[in-house]
């Protein structure tokens, strides 16, 4: 956002400087190779020094130039640098077409493009990758595809969905963001993934580290930004076609997106299709609880799947205002393995299941997440103000065959008004509004107000009970301050201010359960959640400093963040099934708070760069769900009984990564990521938190030219993982020993007559390694993670005038 | 500027170093269920028969101390799983449903104990007010859990038979 600030700064003061009679203006625009007009991008002129960022609709200009020679000097995450002599001798008109680069672990070599401009004016630490680094390293889900980050890991389930962990925090610690607005679903689950289809993303931040002043509450553990602000040149008309293979769950997928643009109107249209088969691990039985599983083709039995998402977007652009609606509808379907839902693996019909391994049958889940979002900005000279609102329709289903649990007559009733199959229903529907105004206070200093406001109201249904209908409603307010000490550094420093309430509806049980007390046995519908209206509010704060003097580069920030209970970890009170526990709520929880101390630490120079980005944080009262020695009699099948509780956390780690160019087309990188997690107090003192994933290292070799022979832009690459043993656990976690994996890459663009083909490969796995993933869904039932997987993208873009 | 450098790595790698640090000692070790004992019962693969009462014999034991167990008994009509056990037995034919029986029970261990042995009576009744119970193919699910937490589970294919 400061980029914008800046271009509106820049362009005032050349604005006023330009009132030279013999002094002329360049204007130009940057475009990628489909001619979509490129935002943010730093453009430099020499020898005159100045320096800009185009703007949203990638026009820059430099004003009171005298006539002679100037070399436009342009960079920008993903693409090639580029530069060019101009000669002027009159007012001109430049267009620059930027070429894809592929991203790699050198990402960051050049020192005035615009993620290194990001990295040096955010003190924490983040991460920024593009549309084309997902294609060349896409995996099953988004956030699969940016596991290779370091620092960034997940909780998947089956090869199709996963969910965001930064550096040991996952759930609701984990805040995802699109098109400004806060992702709402059921993030406290590990059963299924997150709603968005990979295709539809242009550029992603990861920000490593609590960032709730700007980006609300929650955001403890960091922020996963996903922005598309790509607008359309004006009277082009273009598109792309994705088709993507994959070899181990036989996945077919195809994305279509077309866009154009005509005056200050722009709009594009996105359909995607993927419909995957079970996948295979290399093993021929896996351990269920004990339980010896033989697996038919090496499949995991009735993990297949498939996707349909829609997206739209549309909106207008002028001088001053610009505005955009995003409409989606993101729907999955996806099998569980069928041998691991319930108590055991109960009424699997094994010739039933391996009849077919494209076929989606009991149990399985079904998730539909409808979302509109407007966002609007207005610039007055010194002024921006932006207003973002969103609405929200999360709507999941897990649906399996009726068996009576508990008291749960053996035959299940008619008279009810749910299907006897659905295990558990979620119907959740969020209403955001988010208000924020950018002022330039002077040169050197920028002031960001904003307010951020959420409803939630979720509504349950089904058979079973895990957690009760709520109603949420959380708004807070900040300040956050910017100021250029000089030009070498920076410092920035906010405070925010939150309020929450949360409304648990009461839930009694539609059958009846047999409770004694004394001599009498009655039969009784139990009531399982009592209505609960809980207020919490909380300050939050954050102190950062960055400094870059040449070669070398500090940042430093301190923070504190905050977090709501969820409904969940206040209410719950059944079983789940997934895990053959008990889980019970807290009324009592506090809301959860966080200190966090990070720094980074870097140097780079043509060839090789080095740096470290360390973190020490302290949880005063970490919540989270501890295994008790109790079980349960009325409610499940004599579960083992889990219960929320809090204790103070003690955490450090860090990333480190390097990268060398021995020879030129030939680059060498290393990246490693740790994270130690102590509780000092509570039922686990000593123990770690759960969910910890362990140390690893990723060793990286790339080699790329501009053009060899017919193809443009080739690269091959390859990955070495190493993954340490992870002996830091908590109850019911196991050890899981450690791995080492190598994965491939290669692609490059062709013409076939005049069309370019971009084309990227992976095989994943290459080896056939069979490992356990430990912060898997399925890690605890020892499924190992898929085998070796062929993957192959091809995109087709094209355009023209309209 | 080789020493800034030789302190990045330095710092770096005794972040990496630190993860081998002693930590307090914690219990890491899960309970165990032994039946493999001369009158451990019920083992896998034995008949029990609906109106009786049997005492229900396991060897339950931990490093550190012991916290709870359940008993569960469903049908497994379906035939619907191994059971934890090595020997397999032998299952009547699949059929449905009509009237299974379904027992879940837990009990609780006296404190400070890292040894343990069962001696519950457990009751199956013939019947219920919609009869008398299925007879055929039956799981029998133990769960013992230690003070720390830790769970450990066995599930045995049992018969339950009318007399």
């Amino acid at each position: 956002m400061s980029k914008s600030l800046m271009l509106v700064l820049c362009m005032v003061l050349f604005y006023k400087l330009s009132y030279s009679q013999d002094s002329y203006t360049l204007k130009g625009i940057v475009v990628d190779e489909n001619n979509v007009a490129l935002t943010s991008v730093a453009v430099v002129l020499h020898p005159s020094n100045k320096g800009t960022i185009t703007d949203s609709v990638g026009h820059f200009h430099f004003t009171n130039l005298q006539a002679g020679e100037y070399t436009i000097h342009i960079s920008f995450i993903g693409y090639k640098p580029y530069e060019e002599t101009v000669k002027l001798n009159g007012n001109t008109t430049y267009k620059a077409k930027l070429s894809v680069a592929y991203l790699n672990l050198q990402e960051v070599t050049i020192t005035d493009n615009y993620a290194e401009k990001r990295k040096k004016e955010e003190s924490l630490n983040i991460e920024i990758v593009n549309d084309q680094y997902l294609k060349q390293n896409l995996g099953g889900s988004l956030m699969n595809s940016l596991e290779r980050l370091p620092g960034v890991t997940t909780i998947d389930i089956g090869s199709g969905q996963s969910k965001p962990v930064i550096r040991g925090l996952g759930f609701n610690r984990v805040v995802v963001v699109e098109n400004n607005i806060k992702h709402e679903a059921q993030q406290w689950g590990a059963d299924h993934g997150l709603e968005i289809d990979q295709y539809a993303v242009e550029n992603i931040e990861v920000i490593k580290g609590p960032s709730s002043l700007m980006y609300g509450a929650d955001a403890i553990g960091g922020v996963i930004d996903i922005k598309n602000r790509k607008t359309p040149i004006n009277n082009r008309y273009g598109g792309v076609v994705d088709i993507t293979g994959k070899s181990n769950n036989n996945l077919l997928g195809s994305s279509v997106m077309v866009y154009g643009r005509k005056n200050t109107l722009f709009g594009s249209i996105r359909a995607t299709l993927l419909d995957y088969a079970d996948y295979k691990v290399p093993a021929d039985y896996v351990d269920v609880y004990g339980y010896k599983v033989p697996l038919y083709n090496n499949e995991l039995r009735n993990t297949a799947g498939k996707e349909q998402n829609l997206h739209l977007n549309f909106g207008i652009i002028k001088d001053k205002f610009k505005s955009r609606f995003n409409v989606s509808n993101v729907h999955t379907k996806s099998g569980f393995f069928a041998n691991a839902h319930g108590l055991e693996p109960q009424q699997v019909d094994t010739a039933m299941h391996d009849k077919s391994n494209r076929d989606i049958l009991l149990p399985y889940q079904q998730v539909n997440h409808f979302k509109v979002t407007n966002t609007s900005s207005y610039t007055f000279d010194k002024l921006k103000l932006m207003l973002d609102i969103g609405y929200q329709h999360n709507f999941r289903q897990e649906w399996s065959r009726y068996g009576s649990h508990g008291w749960m007559p053996p035959v299940f009733p008619d008279t009810l008004d749910f299907h006897k199959n659905i295990e558990r229903e979620f119907d959740k529907k969020v209403y955001s509004g988010n208000a924020k105004a950018f002022y330039a206070l002077n040169e050197k200093t920028q002031l960001i107000v904003g307010f951020n406001s959420e409803f939630q109201d979720n509504q349950i249904d089904g058979r079973g009970f895990l957690m009760p209908a709520y109603q949420q409603l959380t708004m807070g307010g900040y300040a956050i301050a910017k100021h250029a000490i000089s030009k070498k550094s920076m410092i920035q420093a906010g405070i925010r201010y939150d309020y929450g309430r949360i409304q648990i509806n009461e839930y009694t049980d539609w059958y009846q359960t047999q409770v004694v007390e004394g001599n009498d046995t009655t039969m009784q519908y139990l009531q399982r959640a009592d209505y609960m209206d809980r207020q919490y509010s909380n300050i939050s704060w954050s102190v950062g400093y960055n400094y870059n003097p040449g070669k070398w580069s500090y940042k430093f920030n301190v923070g504190k963040s905050y977090r709501m209970p969820t409904a969940k970890e206040l209410g719950a009170n059944g079983v789940n099934y997934h895990y053959f526990r008990y889980e019970v709520g807290n009324s009592n929880l506090s809301p959860e708070t966080s200190y966090q101390l990070d720094a980074g630490i870097e140097f780079a120079n043509q060839t090789f760069a080095i740096g470290t980005t360390p973190f020490i944080n302290y949880f005063p009262n970490y919540i989270y769900l501890n295994p008790t020695p109790y079980h349960n009699r009325e409610q499940g099948a004599g579960f083992q009984i889990f219960e929320y509780t809090q204790s103070e956390v003690f955490r450090y780690g860090g990333e480190i990564h390097a990268h060398y160019e021995p020879i030129k087309h030939l680059q060498l990188g290393i990246m490693a990521e740790y994270v130690y997690s102590l509780q000092l107090s509570g039922k686990k003192e000593g123990f770690t938190i759960p969910f910890s994933p362990p140390a690893s290292a990723l060793i990286n070799l790339k080699y790329h030219r501009t053009r060899i022979s017919v193809i443009d832009n080739p690269y091959l690459t390859i990955d070495y993982r190493l993954t340490a043993t992870q002996n830091n656990i908590v109850p019911p976690e196991e050890v899981t020993p450690g791995y080492q994996l190598v994965n491939l890459g290669m692609g490059g663009e062709i013409k076939l007559g005049r069309q370019k083909v971009m084309l990227s490969m992976q095989v994943q796995n290459l080896l056939n390694r069979e490992y356990l993933d430990h912060t898997s869904f399925y890690r605890l039932i020892n499924v190992p993670e898929a085998g070796r997987n062929f993957i192959v993208n091809i995109s087709i873009p094209f355009s023209g005038a309209i | 500027m080789k020493i800034q450098i030789y302190l990045l790595v330095s710092l770096a790698l005794s972040m990496v170093f630190n993860a081998c640090e002693t930590d307090k000692d914690i219990d890491t070790e899960k309970p165990v269920i032994d039946i493999s004992f001369e009158g451990a019962k019920p083992i896998n693969c034995e008949t029990l028969y609906f109106g009786e009462a049997f005492e229900l014999k396991m060897l339950l034991t931990d490093n550190v101390e012991l916290g709870s167990y359940s008993v569960n008994i469903h049908h497994n009509f379906n035939q619907h799983s191994h059971s934890t056990e090595v020997t397999q037995c032998e299952f009547d034919e699949v059929k449905e449903a009509v009237n299974p029986f379904i027992l879940t029970e837990d009990y609780t261990i006296p404190d400070n104990l890292r040894r343990y042995t069962t001696s519950d009576l457990v009751t199956i009744p013939s019947g219920n007010n919609d009869g008398l119970y299925d007879e055929g193919d039956y799981h029998f699910f133990i769960s013992l859990t230690d003070h720390e937490g830790w769970s450990t589970q066995k599930g045995l294919s049992i018969k339950i038979l009318h007399r």
